[in-house]
């Protein structure tokens, strides 16, 4: 099937498959996840068709993340480098958190100095979770992080949920509050973080940050409420990621609200049915 | 085993949890709760047999989970000029997919296989459990009895894991049957040398000869019948189960993921065989990681062991016999569309 320029029309999505034609190779140029054979462009993967001009490129609905300059990213420390550190961040190559783009204690403003250089791990060592921002690109494609607010840095007080990175929508802020006092921290890369509520004001902290607090391996003293709450929001994660739910704050708190009214322990999300259930109960949420 | 990375807060967390009452780990499970366990047999059609074992796949996923692919394929060793060990033997591997490890560099990778290997090797090459039918002829021809496993995901536990895999296919294993086969010189069978035939008689085991006497003379073996499949493993319901318990004393956990791994000081791998005439054997036993265990402690985590083996090998006997019985029946249709 041949497509004209009007067919990518603004917001109208084209999903194709492996070994689909999608247009002929004379009028326009392959791009990523296509191949031309016979004089066509031919998807390699199975996705949508973007075009860019005249370059058909298919995104993969499976893939690895592809960073873009102020995502929000959940990453964790692979390796301490000299002035920088490693960052797996689920993407194709290991991402680059310099030591000039984190808040050092003493200020903000503080230019950094030989002495950090020498204690970049009491900062982030090798697997540390942190919380940052795609701040550019490298001339190899690597990104480079930074975590220059204060609501960025390191994580403490709850687990990690890893989904596939497309089913992470863009939000207005993937900062959410859930009213069970679990706080979620959705990365556009597909890592998942799921904590106790730190509430607003103790985030922020005054002036001059606390640079004991915010570089700080102790978690605080978390309740056993708040525990299975944090446990039942990573399984309904895990759920709605299996059944490949985009994940939204409206969807997710619905689906704790469900989870909550059928009065069941952590453990039955696991079920198969109850799983079927849940999907099924997700209404309204889902089609906004 | 491998190095799983994970930050001190993640690992203090996990460590609260799995300490409050009751304990609560990621994912709700209780402590002796196991992921869901699928298994299938017979997934090598070219293997003697074989298996496909995942823990903890999610529902509707293709992936997560722990995989594990076990085969069996025997091979007719020499005992008098080759590698071969008269009434067979055992040799055991293990291949870790680079996929499932992408962190780990290839010597890191080798270094785990070697281990797995060697954990695998010791336990079921064990003499006590050596079937008796790896022998073809006594002192010329036996069997060598390959065990290839590989490690396509680790999603945590994959030391049990590997171990189901290697019982189901060791359970799926059938031998081949076989007859000796004797040489005879012309002049002793006269009335058998015939105008177009050759010199060599085969011998039938069946004959009125006397076949005890034919085992020590026979020279060669024949497949008395090529469809036949054979038999199976003598003594296969001895093959060992692995249970491992992480401790992190006072308490321990199974079927622990890799974040849970990571975060507990030590783990115990114990080997339990049930003979079913016989009380339970421990076949081996591992101990890793940096903690430090005492005596007594390690003896009540024995016994707790067994407990939990004797589940998992009950639950994984009634599976197995299931899958015989399923296979079984998709032999027999397969044989009627034949006819």
């Amino acid at each position: 099937m041949d497509l004209d320029e009007d067919d990518f029309d603004e917001g109208v999505q084209r999903i194709t498959g492996p070994g689909e034609s999608i247009t002929s190779s004379h009028a326009f140029m392959r791009g990523h996840g296509t191949y031309v054979d016979s004089e066509e462009v031919i998807a390699s993967v199975s996705g949508t068709v973007e075009r860019v001009n005249k370059l058909i490129t298919v995104r993969a609905v499976r893939s690895r993340y592809n960073p873009e300059v102020g995502d929000l990213v959940v990453g964790r420390i692979t390796e301490v480098q000299p002035r920088r550190w490693k960052v797996d961040a689920n993407s194709r190559q290991d991402a680059v958190l310099m030591l000039s783009s984190v808040n050092l204690p003493g200020g903000v403003q503080r230019r950094k100095l030989e002495s950090d250089e020498l204690q970049m791990r009491t900062f982030f060592e090798e697997g540390d979770l942190l919380v940052a921002e795609v701040q550019a690109f490298f001339s190899d494609g690597a990104m480079s992080l930074h975590t220059r607010s204060l609501r960025y840095g390191k994580l403490r007080n709850g687990q990690l949920v890893t989904v596939p990175p497309i089913l992470i929508r863009r939000l207005k802020s993937h900062f959410v509050s859930l009213p069970c006092g679990v706080d979620l921290i959705l990365g556009l890369n597909g890592y998942i973080w799921v904590s106790k509520h730190v509430k607003q004001h103790e985030q922020e902290g005054e002036e001059g940050f606390d640079a004991e607090a915010v570089y700080s391996n102790r978690n605080d003293d978390i309740d056993d409420a708040t525990r299975a709450a944090i446990s039942r929001v990573g399984n309904i994660i895990k759920l709605l990621a299996s059944h490949f739910i985009p994940l939204t704050d409206a969807v997710l708190l619905e689906a704790y609200e469900w989870a909550i009214e059928q009065e069941g322990s952590v453990k039955d999300l696991l079920l198969d049915e109850v799983g079927e259930n849940l999907v099924s109960s997700l209404g309204s949420g889902m089609r906004q | 085993m491998s190095a799983t990375l994970v930050s001190k807060s993640e690992r203090a967390y996990i460590q609260a949890s799995l300490q409050t009452t009751p304990p609560l780990r990621a994912d709700g499970r209780s402590l002796l709760d196991f992921r869901t366990v699928l298994l299938e047999t017979g997934v090598a059609p070219l293997a003697n047999g074989s298996a496909k074992l995942n823990i903890g796949k999610l529902a509707r996923e293709g992936g997560g989970g722990t995989e594990v692919l076990a085969a069996v394929k025997l091979e007719v060793e020499d005992v008098e000029s080759g590698d071969g060990v008269d009434g067979g033997r055992v040799a055991c591997s293990v291949t870790c997919s680079p996929s499932a490890y992408p962190h780990l560099t290839s010597n890191a990778l080798d270094d785990l296989q070697h281990d797995l290997t060697v954990i695998l090797q010791q336990t079921i090459a064990h003499p006590s459990l050596h079937p008796s039918n790896l022998a073809i002829i006594p002192g010329r021809r036996a069997w060598l009895l390959n065990l290839d496993a590989v490690i396509l995901v680790d999603s945590g536990n994959v030391v049990d894991a590997l171990f189901m895999a290697a019982r189901a296919a060791l359970w799926d294993t059938k031998v081949p049957r076989t007859r000796p086969v004797a040489y005879q010189a012309p002049s002793v069978s006269k009335n058998a040398v015939k105008e177009n035939q050759d010199s060599m008689d085969v011998d039938q085991g069946t004959s009125s000869l006397d076949t005890r006497d034919m085992g020590r003379t026979a020279a060669d073996f024949e497949l008395p019948d090529y469809w036949d499949e054979g038999e199976v493993l003598q003594g296969r319901e001895r093959w060992p189960v692995s249970v491992t318990l992480n401790l992190l004393p006072p308490i321990h956990l199974l079927d622990a993921t890799l974040t849970e791994e990571a975060s507990v000081p030590l783990r115990l791998h114990l080997m339990f065989s049930f003979p079913s005439s016989a009380p339970p054997t421990l076949q081996s036993m591992r101990l890793s990681g940096p903690g430090e265990l005492d005596l007594v402690y390690l003896k009540s985590c024995i016994a707790d062991g067994e407990k939990y083996a004797r589940g998992l090998f009950t639950a994984l006997e009634s599976k197995l016999r299931e899958e015989d019985v399923r296979r079984n029946a998709k032999a027999r249709d397969r044989f009627a569309a034949l006819r």
